[in-house]
């Protein structure tokens, strides 16, 4: 037998060896690929996956949540920038609330730079960032005479809509001041305030093989050496008879 | 997976976390200046409320509901300015758009927060909306050239401009 032949059956048979052994990595890597690209369209920047088990793998430690503000009927308790408001999940992101205070027709959280305007059902009303508040950073929250009162570096502000602000008096103020919760309150709030990682994030580090450790990128560039293996001995597969048959 | 690799994937994970969680981003002009640059000082703000017929048209522009129930917006006779946000791909782009008429006089990016694309802040890009008006359906009545690396913030500038439009006219009652 030729040692052209010989190459030709050695090169078809890994050719078909590898391709099969690799085919469910291969089919992985161009889903994950495939969905990834298109992110924005199934909004995965979005979607969390919320299981302890996966920030175990990713070795993140939750915080757990200690305190909570209550105004009225209303409470507020926040971890890893997960807001609990009246038992209804914010998203994901948010900042460390700084206080929280009931007005007539509004709930008002507030963060060291921006305040989360409540219906009274909890719908988002506004988001004020720095731009539309009278200072910050906002050092405390607070109610007085039905107005909404803030504190800062600059000097107490307040207002009875989160719109237009004028200076407010420094006395007759409620200020809103965290309540720490108790072993099972903290028990049961941890658990719905677990930090989640977003499903990009996630598919990322399956794309590139983080998600297993310090070898799974390489061996994700393994299976990289591979295709290339495959491609070429496919090209060669594909083109080395045609040429035998030109030449005949 | 062993600690060492453990703790280096969650530092990743932190990493682009707080990178893609950098909410200031690239801050072209703070956006009370530009409120302030329009109309040579700032007036109070006015606010739309989002009803519910409103809610619907603005989810309709944006592709998703809008995120809170009332618009702030600042006019002086012909002339309103919104300042809008909207995600590109991942983060949210601020800008500011100039109505006067109907018709938008200018628009300007004033906070880039994605990774790519910032194109979309130059001149070149913007200038398209210049004059551009509310057709049918609340679409634009002219085609925006798009940027190419720059399409999901590129769409994301035009569905603002659709809305600040639109919130003009809902704002005229």
């Amino acid at each position: 037998m030729s040692p052209k032949l010989l190459l030709f059956r050695f090169l078809r048979r890994w050719h078909a060896r590898i391709g099969f052994a690799a085919v469910v990595f291969f089919l992985f890597l161009a889903a994950t690929g495939f969905v990834l690209n298109h992110s924005a369209d199934f909004d995965l920047n979005t979607r969390y996956v919320h299981a302890a088990w996966l920030l175990r793998w990713y070795g993140l430690a939750p915080e757990s949540p200690r305190l909570a503000f209550r105004s009225g009927r209303h409470d507020l308790v926040a971890a890893n920038g997960r807001w609990l408001l009246d038992g209804r999940l914010s998203g994901e992101k948010f900042p460390q609330p700084l206080g929280l205070v009931e007005l007539p027709d509004m709930v008002v959280v507030a963060s060291s730079t921006s305040l989360y305007v409540y219906n009274k059902d909890g719908t988002l009303i506004d988001r004020l960032d720095r731009n539309a508040l009278p200072a910050v950073p906002v050092q405390a929250i607070g109610s007085g005479a039905q107005q909404l009162v803030l504190r800062t570096d600059l000097g107490t502000f307040e207002s009875s809509d989160a719109l237009s602000w004028g200076p407010a008096p420094r006395d007759a103020v409620a200020w809103s001041a965290p309540a720490e919760l108790s072993a099972a309150e903290r028990e049961r709030y941890a658990e719905l305030l677990e930090p989640g990682i977003s499903v990009q994030q996630l598919l990322l580090d399956l794309h590139s093989g983080r998600l297993a450790g310090r070898y799974g990128p390489l061996a994700v560039d393994l299976l990289a050496v591979f295709l290339a293996v495959l491609s070429l001995s496919g090209a060669w597969l594909f083109l080395k008879p045609r040429h035998r048959r030109e030449r005949h | 997976m062993d600690s060492r690799a453990r703790r280096s994937l969650a530092l990743l994970t932190l990493v682009l976390g707080a990178a893609s969680g950098y909410a200031r981003g690239e801050v072209y002009q703070e956006p009370a200046a530009f409120v302030a640059e329009v109309f040579g000082s700032t007036p109070a703000p006015k606010v739309l409320w989002l009803t519910r017929e409103i809610q619907a048209q603005a989810a309709a522009i944006l592709g998703h509901a809008p995120a809170q129930l009332r618009q702030r917006y600042w006019s002086e006779t012909r002339k309103s300015v919104w300042i809008l946000e909207e995600t590109g791909k991942e983060e949210l782009i601020t800008a500011g758009f100039v109505v006067v008429e109907g018709r938008i006089d200018h628009v300007r990016v004033l906070v880039y927060r994605e990774s790519r694309g910032q194109e979309v802040r130059q001149g070149v890009f913007l200038k398209q909306f210049n004059d551009a008006k509310l057709a049918q359906g609340n679409r634009l009545d002219r085609d925006i050239d798009g940027i190419v690396g720059a399409t999901l913030s590129v769409g994301a500038v035009e569905r603002m401009a659709r809305l600040a439009l639109y919130f003009d006219r809902m704002s005229h009652g």
